[in-house]
């Protein structure tokens, strides 16, 4: 068997499919990662100890295990405790438990960032604002977040480079993207490397697109530092 | 007028603030001098209510200060040792925003306010730049035309030109010159004794945490009351 004859149109596109649906899944995980994230800095920092206790356990809990095993918790424990609660059967989408799981993993990490962005501003833009008279949102929107936002972009856009590709962890579940989809291609014609191959440049293009859009946004910003 | 009372303020076991009551009526400019340590920013920042004190009353105009008091915050201007300018804004910007966003101001209106009073400090060509883009001296005068901006009764200076290289002193001296000729209120903590001795009104000179002598420039300058006064005179001048 040649390579033209496993690599054809259909197969290709049959791949290409699969990257749209990692990339589709990195995108949603990521938006919800960053609200999560968000959310979870804003209880980091808050003065209340509930609410900054609450986030510690998420965080922790979140980052001292597997994320692999979040994704398996959810999609076989959620089924069984919604039938404890209600009685009956649900059939999980594996694609949506992926989604909620994986964002559920990057809001913890996206937490820590945001909340060492924030934290790494310096005092001064506070008590600049305190003196002209800036309440604590305005401060927040004005002056704090859009500062902690540009230092915080790098490690965000790793954070999505990672996402695009542990996005391929919710194959355990029977979720199809792009790795899954070579691999069923390389178990249909008894050949992985070549399938493994196409993959990996697939995500290796994605994943420069990223960082060389990102590296723009980046010089742009740094233009008044 | 702005009226303290019996502030107390420890850092660990310093106490920065030892039962200090100071009171400053309009129109006047009260020089806070004495060595590192002895507690004059501290006064200042806890009169701006940036400091929280353990005891003691501050009042504004017979009123009690609230720092969440937005009316009461925007009569003291303030003016930082290290600018703390927004870097993320244009100078432009740095000036309109409070104006907009507190004073409800209209963009226009505010901006007219704030080419006028860069206009004051000497920098309507630098308007659009960034701070980066500003020297030290250039900094420190958006900072003070970002504090009037907010039309203030009283301007308070934190060691406004200890960050600045020596040629910078100068520029930011005149515009804090022009703004007492015009009669502003101020309160300054200062190591520039050139502009205690001309300008000032009042000269409070704390140590450990106290007032230890309160005179006129000239009785301070000349011939101080207290011997501690005279000594930290005389370091200071050494050699001039």
């Amino acid at each position: 068997m040649t390579l033209s004859d496993m690599l054809t149109v259909e197969n290709l596109t049959y791949l290409l499919n699969g990257a749209m649906m990692s990339l589709f899944i990195a995108i949603c995980t990521f938006t919800f990662g960053t609200i999560l994230g968000v959310i979870g800095a804003a209880m980091k920092i808050s003065k209340s100890k509930l609410l900054q206790w609450i986030a510690k356990i998420y965080v922790d809990f979140i980052r001292g295990t597997p994320m692999l095993l979040q994704i398996l918790f959810l999609y076989l424990g959620f089924p069984l405790i919604y039938k404890m609660v209600t009685g009956s059967f649900i059939r999980v989408n594996p694609y949506v438990i992926g989604i909620i799981a994986i964002s559920i993993n990057s809001g913890a990490y996206v937490t820590e960032l945001i909340r060492g962005g924030i934290q790494s501003i310096d005092k001064g833009q506070w008590e600049a604002c305190q003196t002209l008279g800036l309440p604590y949102g305005l401060t927040m929107r004005k002056i704090i977040l859009p500062q902690a936002f540009k230092n915080v972009l790098p490690p965000l856009v790793s954070e999505f480079i990672m996402l695009i590709k542990d996005s391929c962890l919710i194959s355990c579940i029977g979720a199809v993207e792009l790795l899954q989809g070579a691999q069923i291609l390389g178990a249909r014609y008894y050949n992985y490397v070549v399938f493994l191959v196409a993959a990996s440049i697939i995500y290796l293009i994605m994943t420069s697109v990223v960082s060389f859009f990102a590296n723009k946004l980046e010089k742009r910003l740094a233009a008044n530092d | 007028m702005i009226k303290a009372t019996n502030l107390v303020k420890t850092f660990g076991k310093v106490k920065a603030l030892d039962d200090v009551s100071v009171e400053i009526k309009k129109g006047e400019i009260v020089c806070l001098i004495g060595p590192s340590g002895s507690g004059k920013s501290t006064l200042l920042r806890a009169i701006k209510g940036l400091e929280e004190v353990e005891q003691g009353e501050i009042y504004i105009d017979g009123e009690k200060f609230d720092k969440k008091n937005i009316k009461q915050q925007n009569k003291m201007g303030f003016v930082f040792q290290h600018f703390n300018l927004f870097p993320h804004l244009t100078v432009l910007e740095n000036l309109t925003l409070s104006p907009i966003e507190v004073l409800k101001m209209s963009k226009a209106d505010a901006e007219v306010l704030a080419k006028d009073l860069l206009i004051k400090v000497g920098l309507e060509d630098k308007i659009q730049a960034y701070p980066n883009q500003l020297s030290g001296g250039q900094k420190q005068r958006v900072a003070i035309a970002r504090s009037l901006a907010m039309n203030p009764e009283f301007m308070l200076f934190d060691e406004p030109t200890s960050a600045l290289d020596p040629e910078m002193v100068c520029e930011v001296l005149k515009v804090m010159q022009d703004l007492a000729e015009q009669g502003m209120s101020m309160i300054v903590v200062t190591h520039e004794m050139g502009f205690a001795k001309k300008l000032s009104s009042r000269i409070l000179f704390l140590e450990e945490g106290k007032i230890v002598e309160e005179s006129s420039p000239t009785t301070f300058f000349e011939n101080p009351k207290t011997d501690r006064a005279k000594e930290f005179l005389e370091k200071i001048t050494y050699l001039q």
